[in-house]
Order: structure tokens, then C-alpha cells, then sequence
């Protein structure tokens, strides 16, 4: 019978440790497991019959650590060492006569992706792809991504294996104590994008013996709708005399085992320590019992990298400030591929209380695709709220869907025909909630039962595609009461019954409503509440409007949902000293708030000094002599580090004050000059550059900032293609400063005109004399104080 | 795992000026933050070690050092191991770098302070265990000190199985992820050199110890 078949009803059983076997007869520590496939191969194969002969379903091929990056060197290429593993389990099968699966046995790359490590995704992909298709060819019955500890790396192997084979894919996970993984998913968020991305079983292997992992049974049943695996080891891992040994034997093993069995487990075996002792034990006592019955939790979610937002009682927020439409700074920072604008954006809905943030990057002007790509990896290095990928780009979205990192909402589909034929597939796919329009080819109708038809129809048509209604988030479309009074009650009375009598949830671009009319947050807010009354699910609205926010926080204190108004307490109950603080703030003076790094005080005394002053005088009389005087403090070592920056953001809010003054009066705003910084190749630590940045941002330079890592020939490019007379590079350690040399060689010879200074922490005036760079800075106000020179002179 | 705040101070570049109220609860919210979502996990093993002149050979592993082998000179057994407090900390620095410069340089530094404190916690475990059979640490020499070359972080990482054990990688450079984590040999001896450990030097009776640190 094929495995998928028998997958979650009967117990099945993995085998136990490779790796614990091999070393007692006589594997080093640090010497490739997997090598022994083609110089041990009476070994591999001698551990696969004794696991046979232990009674196990399916053998593990000696495959887990095959990947391009270990294997480089070996003399060895990924695809003949998995088939010669393949092939030694399905000789072993064959030589003992029993019946089993070959799983193709997949394990972590060893390495951080992209934006957190410096794997690009598609990398990881790539690592994978070709161990899947060796092992498809070769033989295997199924594919198992194991000791996996991130999300994302999961998602790579889990997309080769999907877009490359046609193998069941298992997937089991190492948790810690906590319940994370060690890139800090819970167990939710972990479900969720697997669920999402439709591999056929999940579960827990390594990091602890059965004891412990007995422990995070129930909540994993709780949120998970398939067959649930168990491969512990023989207890923790201890080391004795540099060898590393484990001390659960084999009956304590298959009798902890029985237990979890009863939880309704669908697949056993055993991992580190185990050896075919513990898995006859296990297979002694827990052969024949039936796993509890698999059943769908029902549960509407979406999940970041690190936890899952559940659309449930309580209403969700879903901050809609990443969208330009209406929005001028945006468009203008998409244009100027000013992220850091963006990113700001998020954070600021996250402090305020968005659950999830709508992602949508779509001007005609720019390439959607790649910004979507980049926006969405940058944000999912400063944010961990699921996002919500808006888009009406086919390939944004696919892409856009492809990158994330979790289970995405995605925005959105339609009930026209074409719209849904291109969706759907991709939810079936890559997994997401979906916002369905409940518009088709004629349109929005004009009355709450013509969208209800239409939902009823995108229903059925998700259903198809095996998207079930949980995955589905209803927008029945909030028109402007300004063109038509009775649209709120259509919008309402459509909403209201695709959420109570569907069961099917549901969001609103809730602003809408009030397009056209004056003081449209109040609109807004009696709109939003209402409809939270009727069943709005999660709607799209500003958590930076105070309103919109005590709308809602007043809302779940009255449906109940907010226990014991516990949230709204811990709120508001403070707001009454608020006015106090904003009383005082109004008392510094611009110079003052630089000095002491307030950041509001000196938004706010910026825009009184530009009521009665010009811009430049206020650059160059407050902001300009404040920032000099903690410069000249933290040279004197009389301010340190923290007061220094704290003082360049209170300054750069002033700026930005004055800046949005200039744009209003359409005025651009002049720059001293534009300067080029990056860490150089290798280099992975960027603080310094990032505070060199923000302290010439003040000063008034335009600093085109390169990131880290930064490959010679991007420099070089970056200073030609924006004429540029001033590169600063910074390198942490002594092995990357040989980069830095590098760089200011090619510099030199490319566009020798083009000064470098550069910093560090290992660097010293000597070595910089030495690589050949212009100018050597000790600390950030060196920099500072180079620039000026240079650019007025 | 705790942050040293006079550590902090000092990687920051504190010099006791005044210390205003401000930076000072700022410190205080960051360290709080980082202390709660830090994960710190080590590994570390045991093995035999021999020196015979630049050549250190630990287990079934040679590397060739000066430094080390200077360090290492006279022991007979060596603990290799890995310690990062995990990723909280570069979260808080790239989040941080966007919003507050300030908040995402203090996270550097009480980062660097936590991990270094931890190590130390992980490092008493070992000498714990050493004292207890009659042996004494070295100080701990990390691959990129002197000339024990930063490429030896791909055995140490293979011989301690750092990925999948406590989730630290390696770029391509052999630099660390998350940053804040460290890898080191130890060296045990039967000789006494009573405070070698790294931060007692100074009350040391042995002025003349060549790993003395000023």
C-alpha cells in the first residue's frame, strides 16, 4: 500500500540513529557520515538490516548531511552519494526480505538564510534541489526534511522537494525547552507554513528524549491537523570523555513511547542515541495500536517567522500604511527605493498595536517584483507581525508568496473567473489566507445578496483547489457613503452574513467608507465599530489613528474578548498624565532638544522655529551648533556613544521637520554632497557604518549606504554611477581588512579622484596608510569632520 | 544569562562622566529587552591534546598555530566549545538601526557584554569539572587570535555539530551567526596557575605568566 495511505491509520515505525551507530564502530567526531556510503558500505548497510530486523516501516537512507556546501571538497558529488544511500536501504530491504519505505533523509544546510544569515533563499533551494531528485530517482518512497531549526530553510527544502519530485513530504522539527525552534518559531507558526505548503506529516525529532518531547505533544495536537511523527533521541546528549553518549535505554525508551502512542501519534522512531534495541522495544509494544483519529482543527491563521495571529473571537488588525494609494511620501520613497522609510512604517503600526501589516509596493513606474522581493525580505528582518502580501501582479505575488517566510495573507482574489484561475493554484501551492473580493466580470453589485452570491461562489470555486473556507477572508467591499448612502448597509449587511451564516471571515478596507467627506476618522471609527459588531474579522485600518485604536480596544473590552479588559486597562488607564508630558515638551527649545536627544521636542520646536524663521537659518543657527557641541563633547569624552546618536536622531527629526516644510513650499532641499559608505565583502557586522551613516545624514550629506558584505566591484559602481567624491568603508575584522584593501586598489584605479576613508575596529592609521586609503577615522565624528573638509573645500 | 552593565558602559565608551537620566533608562529598557529574549545555548567536549612545536593536535584534529600552540603548551587534554546567547540580539540591532541608532548601538554593546558573561558561566561549568579530576584552565584562545586561523572554525563547527546543536552558522567568511557567539579552545593542565581565569589576572601572584593579561 502506498504510505500516504497509511499514514494516520495505523502506526507506522522510523528506524532509529545512523550517526549513534556509526560512531561505535568507529566513525571520528567531525568526519562525514554520509562518506561511509561509498567507503563503509558493508557498515551502512549491515545498520539498515539490523533496523529491519528491529521491525521498522521505513529506513532513513544515510543522506542526512548531503548538501553542496559539506560535500564541497570531498571529492564526492551530493547526487552520486545520495543514490549510493538510496540504494544501500533498498539492498538492505531487499537481503532481508522485509517490507519497507526508503525515506530520502534531508537535513539542515548548516546555514542562516537570508535576512537574518547570508543565504539568499533561492540558494538554499538550489542546496536541495538536487538531493531531492537523486533521491526521487534512485528510489525513495518518501522524503523526510528533518532536525530542521528554521522555518525558512524548511520552506526551501520543502519547495524542492515539492517542485522536483512527486514524494510525500515529512517534515520533523527540533524545539527547544521553550517550545521554539532555534530561529524562534513557535510551534503554531511552524504548523501553520507547513500546513499551508500541504506536506503530508509533521513532527518532533532530536534535541530531547521521549520524557520531554511526551511534553509538547498536546499543544502540537491542538493546532495541527496531520499526522503527527516522533523520532526522539535516547535522552539528552551527555559527554563522556569527548564522546557523546545517551542514557535512556531501550525499555525506558519503548515504554515512554507507549505513552505517547496514546496521544494519537501516527509515526515513531527514534533519533541521536537510538539504536535498533530501543526501536524492536518500541516496536514490541506499540505494534498494532491504532493513532487517534486525524482530525482538521478548523483553525483560520496566518503566521510570521516566529508565531501565528489566529483569526478568532477577537479581532484582528491589519495596519494598512504600506500602501501608496493616497499617500505621497510613499510613492516617494518607493520611487527612491527608500526603504528605510518603509520599514519605519512597520515598526511604527507595530508599536501601536497592528497585528498584521498589508504589504503594497505597486506603482506604475516601478518593477513591483523586485520590490515586493526586497520589501518583503527587509521587513521580515526588522518585524516579526505576519504580513500580507497586496498585490494585483501575478508574479509579485507568486514571488512575493515564494520569499515569505511563514503562512502569508495574501490580497487578493476576485469572483471573476480569471482572477480566481490565477489565485487559487498559487494558495494551493505555496499555502496563505486568501481576501476575496466579493466583486466579478459585472462589477460590484449593488445589493448585500449579489456579493453574498458572488462569496458563495469563490467559496465553492476555493474548494476545488482543496482551500478550505478556514483559509478565507471575505471583503465585502466598503464603498464611499459620499456617492451613495445605502453602501455602508450593503457592505454591512453582506459582511454580516458571510461571517454568521457562512462561517467564513471576513475584512474591510475600512477607510473607504468615508471618502470624499470631511473629518473622515470619525466616519471611520462609528463605521469600524459597527462593523466589528456585525463580524468584522480583521480589518485593514491606520493603527496610527488614536480613534480608530480606541474603537477597537473599546470594542474588545465590550464583546468579552479582551479578558477582564486586562488590554484596555494597561492602555489607557496612563493616558491622563499624557497632556502634563506634551506640556513640557513645548518648553525646550530646538538647540536644547538636539543637546539632549529628544526626539518629539525637537520635531515639534523645529516647526515652531520655521513659523517665524527661514529653514537655513535654523539649520545653521540651532540644529548645526547643537550637533557641534555634543561632537565636540564626545571628542572631549565628556558624552558618550548613546547620547551622541540619541542627539543626531533628536537632530535628524528636526531636519525632518524642515524638510517637509521645504516640500510643502516645493522647495528641494539642498545636500552638502553625496557620499558612498559600505562594509566591505566579508563582513557581516555593519553597526559602525550604520552610525557613521545616521551622524553624516545630519550633517547634512546625502549618503547612499550599500549595506554590508559589499563586493569591491559594487563600490566602484555605486561611485561612478553617482560621480561621487567621498567612500567610506568600514571592516570589523582583521581577515576582511584584506577586503578593504581591495576595494580602495580598484577605487583608486577605476575613479581615482574618489577619496576613501575608512574605519573599524581593527584598523589603526598604519594599516589604513598601508591599504592605501586616504583618510583614517578613529570614531563617527572623524568622519564627519573629513566630509566637511572635503566638500568645502 | 546577565548583562554586565559596567561592561556595557564600557564598550560603549563610557569614561564615568556624567551619566544623564535619559541614556541611563534607555540602557536600562534594552538590556531588559535583550536579557528577556536571549536564548543562550553551549556546547563544548573534551578531548586529548598534544603540542609538539607549532603543531596542536586535539582529538583526531591538527591545526597549526604558534599562538596556540604557546597556549596550549603542557596540557593534555583541551575542551573545545561554542556559546552564542542567539539571534535576539542581531533582531534588536537591525530593528534598532532603523528607528533609534542609539537603542541599536547599546544592544551592540550589552550584546557583547552577555555574551561574554555567559561564556564565562560556561567556562566555570568546565572548570568545575576540570578541578574536580585535578586539572586547571588556560585561558580560552579563540580561532582569529594571533595566528590560529579563522578557516579552523569549520572543523570546530563540525567537531561540535554547532548548527544543529545550538543553531550558530557560518558565512562564508567563517564569521558567526548569530554574532553574538563565540567558539574557543581551552586548554587543561595539571599545573596550578591559581587565577588564570581571564578577569583574575590581576590578582595573580604569578607576574611573570605569559598569558597574563594587563
Amino acid at each position: 500500500m502506498e504510505l500516504k495511505e497509511r499514514l494516520g491509520k495505523e502506526i507506522l515505525f522510523f528506524d532509529g540513529a545512523m550517526g549513534t551507530m556509526l560512531q561505535a564502530r568507529g566513525l571520528q567526531t567531525g568526519e562525514i557520515p554520509e562518506l561511509w556510503n561509498m567507503t563503509h558500505e558493508e557498515v551502512i548497510l549491515d545498520v539498515h538490516k539490523q533496523y529491519l530486523e528491529a521491525g521498522c516501516d521505513i529506513v532513513k537512507a544515510n543522506t542526512f548531511g548531503i548538501n553542496p556546501f559539506k560535500m564541497e571538497g570531498t571529492g564526492f558529488t551530493c547526487e552520486e552519494l545520495t543514490k549510493k544511500g538510496i540504494e544501500l536501504v533498498k539492498r538492505a530491504i531487499q537481503e532481508t526480505g522485509k517490507k519497507a519505505y526508503t525515506a530520502l533523509d534531508i537535513g539542515s544546510l548548516g546555514k542562516l538564510l537570508e535576512p537574518l544569515g547570508d543565504l539568499p533563499f533561492e540558494e538554499a533551494y538550489e542546496a536541495f534541489k538536487p538531493v531531492c531528485i537523486a533521491g526521487e530517482q534512485a528510489g525513495a518512497d518518501l522524503c523526510l526534511i528533518e532536525t530542521m531549526n528554521d522555518t525558512y530553510e524548511i520552506k526551501a527544502a520543502v519547495l524542492a522537494a515539492k517542485e522536483n519530485t512527486n514524494l510525500p513530504i515529512v517534515v520533523t522539527m527540533v524545539f527547544d525547552e521553550g517550545g521554539k525552534l532555534l530561529t524562534g518559531a513557535d510551534m503554531e507558526a511552524a504548523v501553520a507554513m507547513l500546513e499551508g505548503l500541504r506536506v503530508d506529516a509533521i513532527g518532533l525529532n532530536c534535541g530531547f528524549g521521549p520524557d520531554v518531547m511526551k511534553e509538547f505533544l498536546p499543544k502540537l495536537r491542538e493546532v495541527c491537523s496531520l499526522p503527527i511523527v516522533v523520532n526522539p533521541n535516547a535522552g539528552l546528549p551527555v559527554v563522556v570523555d569527548g564522546k557523546t553518549c545517551f542514557h535512556v535505554g531501550p525499555e525506558e525508551f519503548a515504554s515512554i513511547m507507549t505513552e505517547i502512542a496514546d496521544e494519537g501519534i501516527s509515526v515513531m522512531g527514534g533519533c541521536c542515541g537510538t539504536t535498533p534495541a530501543h526501536i524492536k522495544a518500541l516496536v514490541e509494544k506499540c505494534k498494532g495500536k491504532k493513532p487517534l483519529e486525524i482530525t482538521d482543527k478548523g483553525r483560520s491563521v496566518v503566521s510570521s517567522y516566529t508565531h501565528a495571529v489566529v483569526l478568532d473571537s477577537r479581532p484582528k488588525i491589519i495596519g494598512e500604511r504600506i500602501n501608496p494609494t493616497g499617500k505621497s511620501r510613499l510613492k516617494q520613497a518607493l520611487r527612491e527605493n527608500d526603504l528605510e522609510y518603509i520599514y519605519k512604517e512597520a515598526l511604527a503600526q507595530q508599536d501601536m498595536g497592528a497585528h498584521i501589516l498589508d504589504v503594497n509596493v505597486g506603482l506604475p513606474e516601478i518593477d513591483e517584483v523586485a520590490m515586493m522581493k526586497s520589501v518583503l525580505t527587509g521587513l521580515q528582518g526588522i518585524t516579526d507581525l505576519p504580513l500580507q502580501i497586496d498585490t494585483s501582479d501575478m508574479e509579485a505575488m507568486e514571488q512575493g508568496m515564494r520569499l515569505y517566510n511563514g503562512k502569508p495573507l495574501i490580497n487578493s482574489v476576485n469572483g471573476k473567473q480569471e482572477s480566481m484561475d490565477a489565485v487559487f493554484p498559487l494558495v494551493a501551492k505555496y499555502g496563505g489566507m486568501v481576501v476575496c473580493l466579493t466583486l466579478d466580470e459585472n462589477g460590484i453589485p449593488e445589493t448585500a445578496e449579489g456579493r453574498i452570491e458572488i462569496a458563495k461562489r469563490i467559496i465553492a470555486e476555493a474548494e476545488r483547489y482543496g482551500i478550505q473556507k478556514k483559509d478565507l477572508l471575505m471583503d465585502t467591499l466598503c464603498m464611499t457613503i459620499s456617492t451613495g448612502q445605502e453602501n455602508a448597509k450593503i457592505t454591512l449587511d453582506a459582511l454580516d452574513y458571510v461571517r454568521n451564516t457562512l462561517g467564513v471571515h471576513t475584512t474591510l478596507g475600512v477607510s473607504n467608507v468615508s471618502f470624499g467627506l470631511p473629518q473622515r476618522e470619525l466616519v471611520n471609527t462609528a463605521f469600524y465599530t459597527i462593523a466589528l459588531s456585525r463580524g468584522l474579522s480583521a480589518g485593514i485600518i491606520n493603527p496610527n489613528s488614536e480613534k480608530m485604536m480606541a474603537a477597537y480596544h473599546s470594542y474588545c473590552a465590550l464583546n468579552g474578548s479582551d479578558t477582564q479588559c486586562t488590554d484596555y486597562i494597561n492602555i489607557y488607564s496612563q493616558q491622563a498624565d499624557a497632556p502634563k508630558k506634551a506640556a513640557d515638551k513645548k518648553e525646550v527649545t530646538l538647540y536644547d532638544a538636539v543637546v539632549r536627544g529628544l526626539i518629539d521636542s525637537a520635531y515639534q520646536a523645529a516647526k515652531k522655529e520655521l513659523e517665524t524663521r527661514e529653514p537655513l537659518a535654523v539649520i545653521d543657527e540651532e540644529l548645526i551648533p547643537a550637533l557641534d557641541k555634543v561632537g565636540q563633547g564626545f571628542e572631549k569624552k565628556t558624552v558618550f556613544l548613546p547620547q551622541l546618536l540619541m542627539s543626531a536622531d533628536a537632530a535628524k527629526a528636526g531636519f525632518d521637520a524642515i524638510k517637509e516644510f521645504l516640500q510643502a513650499k516645493g522647495d528641494a532641499s539642498a545636500s552638502k554632497g553625496t557620499i558612498v559608505i559600505a562594509t566591505v565583502k566579508g563582513d557581516i557586522h555593519d553597526i559602525g557604518k550604520n552610525i557613521v551613516k545616521v551622524l553624516l545624514e545630519n550633517y547634512g550629506f546625502n549618503v547612499i549606504d550599500l549595506g554590508k558584505d559589499v563586493p569591491p566591484e559594487t563600490v566602484v559602481e555605486a561611485v561612478k554611477e553617482n560621480n561621487v567624491k567621498l567612500v567610506g568603508l568600514s571592516a570589523l575584522m582583521t581577515t576582511t581588512v584584506v577586503n578593504m584593501e581591495t576595494t580602495i586598489k580598484m577605487l583608486k584605479e577605476e575613479v581615482p579622484e574618489c577619496k576613501v576613508m575608512v574605519g573599524g575596529a581593527v584598523l589603526t592609521q598604519t594599516y589604513a596608510d598601508m591599504i592605501g586609503a586616504d583618510f583614517y577615522s578613529k570614531d563617527a565624528m572623524g568622519s564627519v569632520r573629513y566630509a566637511n573638509e572635503l566638500f568645502e573645500a | 544569562m546577565k548583562v554586565d552593565r559596567k561592561e556595557t558602559l564600557r564598550y560603549l565608551g563610557y569614561r564615568g562622566s556624567q551619566l544623564d537620566e535619559q541614556t541611563e533608562k534607555m540602557i536600562e529598557e534594552v538590556t531588559a529587552e535583550l536579557e528577556r529574549d536571549s536564548l543562550p545555548k553551549s556546547v563544548y567536549r573534551e578531548y586529548d591534546c598534544k603540542v609538539v612545536e607549532n603543531q596542536v593536535r586535539i582529538g583526531q584534529y591538527t591545526v597549526v598555530s604558534n599562538h596556540l600552540a604557546k597556549n596550549l603548551q603542557g596540557c593534555e587534554r583541551a575542551v573545545i566549545l561554542a556559546a552564542t546567547i542567539g539571534r535576539a540580539a542581531d533582531l534588536m540591532i537591525k530593528k534598532y538601526s532603523v528607528v533609534n541608532m542609539a537603542k541599536a548601538t547599546v544592544v551592540q554593546a550589552a550584546g557583547a557584554s552577555a555574551i561574554e558573561n555567559y561564556v564565562d558561566e560556561v567556562e566555570d561549568e568546565i572548570r568545575k569539572s576540570a578541578e574536580s579530576r585535578g586539572l586547571y584552565l588556560r585561558p580560552r584562545f579563540s580561532p582569529g587570535y594571533g595566528d590560529f586561523p579563522l578557516e579552523c572554525q569549520k572543523d570546530i563547527f563540525q567537531m561540535l555539530e554547532c548548527s544543529k546543536r545550538i543553531g550558530i552558522t557560518l558565512t562564508e567568511g567563517n564569521l558567526m551567526m548569530p554574532t553574538k557567539s563565540v567558539t574557543a579552545v581551552i586548554g587543561l593542565t595539571t599545573e596550578k596557575y591559581q587565577s588564570c581565569h581571564q578577569k583574575n589576572c590581576s590578582r595573580c601572584e604569578k607576574t611573570d605568566c605569559e598569558f597574563r593579561e594587563e
